[in-house]
């Protein structure tokens, strides 16, 4: 009998759970639309109050990507990670629950989550995917934050534009360090040995050197497509600026009427098509990642890579530490202008992909929102910049006065130089627009390198869904 | 059984609740809200808007999915000549006379199967690389460097490529499967038949084949429904690529719905797998049913 009653019981307690677990869900999806409608009142009442975190006791969660493998040797998780600690340091009171992913792992994570409408109470928030978590009202408007931030003099505006909707609402503080997703990695030495002071600036003199490489059986660049996406964000968007110029993008974000059938954009499609069949980049680079393909550089099987910055720093650390001549041999160039690319040149990409981001049902609680602005200015604000230009050379949202150079090498110099000011910034085109649109022009992308698709059909796939999804 | 110990027939169906609702939690609710979902555009988040079967005469209408289902269906066939027909070849040279140290055959033959499959996918990755890959300095060094490819970036091999990982892994699994059925088969059987003079091949056609004709067909079932959601080696190797020449379903789906965030097409993709599945582990079924029957299998 006794046995009957606890198996009874125990039976009871696991469905009463799984029904609880399940209800839950759904009892959660209701407050989420009345969040939104609260969100603005709540919003300007926290805005008054200065964002003082003080008061506020109890839990918030943040989901971020700066695991601790990321952040050796990468400046921006570091910086992330350090912010974090301190932060949480000064406000014993609140009970901050991290959670952590590797990157790819987070960008699934996020948007399941952000599809069941249980977004962590602050999280990064990726530019693309802004307007169309905006709408749902899954993520709160910021801008009232923005302005009355302590450190609103020195944001520097030109960032906060992915994170914008149509109606010039920001959703959120960008976060991390800004750096170039396309730079030009080579080694001085292998080039001068080619009969070449620098990286060349136009395309026909990388054609020449090509054949000097390929007689030692040395790749000319270095690329790797293997995920799909470095193809759009390491290459393809700073080529297209070449051909169309900024304001070709620009219309495309605000649906200005410019389109990706537009003549200068398939030029720059077929271009690379002929580049990649020219036998310039290793043969296989859409079958590896960036980060088989940094590795022939550093073997010095390549002459040269392009890459993003993350990219630089690992191929920075790891000669650094196996072989200090390569290193002291490394220079930066941004990608030689093809002869009928006359839209712009000197470009290379640059932006911050991810901003911190609030959860609007954080709204409902005035005095944890409080904190978790207070928490978003510190993740972006004077103390974050100080310490990633101090430490690594890099810059973050707010603009930090004086960086002293002078202690970091030639090198770490050069590259920031490269990054901030020697070269003319453009858009990451995938920190705009949205993923259904990517997708398919990444796939396409893919394709079209190999030669097994034409540009004008990739174009017209990608504008189809552009239509379509944006 | 004692009476005395049997427990009583609703202490039975009591414990037995405990792996049905689990099932219908994480199997047929799943499915059901799938099929709810899948008749909404769904962009991710709260808000949903009703449109019937739009995303279904989408789904008809789309041929990168048709292609994925193509790709399916020749992995399901690749598979079952080569997971189940090497597995069934194995498992008689195994049984074999000749053969000694059987247990050490059985342990390494099912010993890939233990391996996840994202490592599995990294290992071949390591075989088919342009430049230091095993495949390609075998090339070279036999003489034969102009056949040097970039294996994984080959449209028309790449199926077939990203295919070999999946039968390599799985025969051990069925060959495991196969022998436990072999083994409850009564040893005098094949004895007689050897002493009327059946070769190796009669044998095999002709008695074990019908007598463990249930277990095939299990085996068959499992490995259509396997390959029909098959999904992380082919995720590792090329994610799909180079372009979709590399795709399947169920990498369709999981596309559609997390990297162009579009859950309700999603859903109407999940669905069609479904369907799709059934009809093909049904009318397989059916199929071989009636090949079976020609054999003089009853």
């Amino acid at each position: 009998m006794k046995k009957k009653l606890v198996s009874m019981l125990l039976c009871t307690t696991m469905v009463a759970t799984l029904l609880v677990g399940c209800g839950s869900k759904t009892e959660e999806a209701a407050p989420a639309a009345e969040a939104t409608e609260e969100a603005a009142p709540a919003e300007e009442a926290a805005s008054a109050e200065e964002a003082e975190a003080a008061g506020y006791e109890g839990e918030i969660s943040i989901m971020h990507f700066s695991t601790s493998e990321e952040s050796e040797g990468n400046g921006g998780s570091d910086g992330f990670r350090t912010m974090i600690a301190e932060w949480k340091n000064e406000n014993k009171t609140v009970d901050l629950k991290e959670n952590v992913l590797a990157n790819d792992e987070y960008k699934t994570q996020i948007a399941t989550l952000a599809a069941a409408g249980d977004l962590p109470d602050v999280f990064l928030l990726q530019g693309m995917n802004t307007k169309a978590w905006a709408e749902q009202g899954l993520v709160m408007d910021m801008s009232d934050a923005i302005k009355n931030s302590p450190y609103a003099a020195d944001y520097k505006e030109g960032f906060f534009t992915p994170f914008k909707d149509a109606d010039g609402k920001i959703y959120a503080l960008p976060a991390l360090t800004g750096g170039t997703c396309t730079a030009v990695v080579y080694d001085k030495q292998m080039w001068k040995d080619a009969g070449y002071e620098t990286f060349p600036t136009t395309w026909d003199d990388v054609l020449a050197a090509k054949e000097k490489f390929a007689a030692d059986s040395i790749d000319t660049i270095a690329f790797g497509n293997g995920g799909k996406w470095q193809a759009n964000s390491c290459y393809m968007s700073t080529l297209g600026n070449l051909y169309t110029g900024k304001e070709w993008f620009e219309s495309i974000i605000n649906k200005g009427g410019a389109k990706f059938t537009d003549e200068a954009f398939v030029n720059a499609l077929t271009f690379s098509q002929e580049a990649f069949a020219s036998g310039v980049f290793n043969a296989d680079f859409n079958a590896i990642t960036n980060e088989d393909a940094r590795e022939y550089y550093i073997a010095g099987d390549a002459a040269a890579f392009i890459g993003g910055n993350w990219d630089v720093s690992y191929i920075m650390a790891t000669l650094l530490a196996d072989d200090e001549e390569k290193y002291n041999n490394i220079g930066f160039a941004t990608l030689p202008n093809p002869a009928d690319a006359t839209a712009a040149t000197n470009s290379q990409n640059i932006g911050m992909g991810y901003g911190v981001a609030i959860n609007s049902k954080v709204a409902e609680d005035p005095a944890k929102l409080a904190a978790a602005i207070n928490l978003a200015y510190k993740l972006t604000g004077a103390d974050f910049s100080n310490f990633v230009a101090e430490n690594y050379a890099l810059s973050g949202l707010t603009a930090v006065a004086d960086v002293d150079l002078s202690a970091f090498d030639q090198i770490t110099q050069d590259f920031y130089n490269f990054s901030y000011v020697d070269t003319n910034p453009c858009e990451i085109y995938d920190s705009y627009v949205n993923g259904a649109v990517w997708d398919v022009f990444n796939t396409g992308l893919q394709n079209m390198l190999n030669g097994d698709e034409e540009p004008a059909k990739l174009a017209a796939d990608t504008q189809a869904a552009y239509e379509a999804n944006y | 059984m004692l009476k005395s110990i049997k427990p009583k027939g609703r202490t039975i169906f009591l414990y037995l609740c405990i792996p049905v609702i689990w099932y219908v939690f994480s199997v047929f609710i799943p499915l059901i809200t799938a099929m709810f979902y899948s008749l909404f555009e769904w962009k991710g988040g709260p808000n949903k808007s009703f449109i019937g079967i739009t995303n279904y005469v989408a789904l008809i209408k789309d041929s990168v999915f048709w292609i994925s289902f193509s790709h399916n269906i020749y992995l399901v066939l690749l598979c079952i000549v080569g997971q189940v027909g090497i597995a069934f070849v194995f498992v008689l040279m195994i049984n074999s006379r000749l053969v000694k140290l059987k247990g050490i055959h059985r342990t390494f033959g099912f010993f890939p199967s233990t391996v996840s499959a994202v490592s599995i996918g990294f290992i071949w990755m390591m075989i088919y690389d342009y430049k230091r890959g095993i495949l390609n300095w075998f090339l070279t060094i036999t003489g034969n460097s102009e056949s040097v490819k970039v294996w994984l970036n080959e449209p028309s091999l790449v199926m077939l490529l990203v295919s070999i990982p999946l039968v390599w892994q799985f025969i051990g699994y069925y060959m495991v499967i196969l022998l436990s059925a072999i083994s409850s088969v009564d040893n005098e059987i094949f004895e007689v038949a050897e002493l009327d003079g059946a070769n190796a091949f009669q044998r095999a056609i002709y008695i074990v084949l019908p007598l463990i004709k249930n277990t095939i067909l299990v085996c068959i079932t499992l490995c259509v429904a396997g390959n029909m959601k098959a999904f992380d080696h082919i995720y590792t190797m090329t994610e799909g690529g180079p372009g979709t020449s590399s795709m399947v379903m169920a990498m369709y789906g999981y596309k559609i719905s997390f990297a162009q965030m579009n859950m309700g097409y999603g859903s109407a993709i999940s669905v069609g797998i479904f369907v799709l599945s059934l009809l093909v582990i049904g009318g397989m079924q059916k199929f071989l049913n009636i090949l079976m029957k020609d054999k003089g299998v009853a």
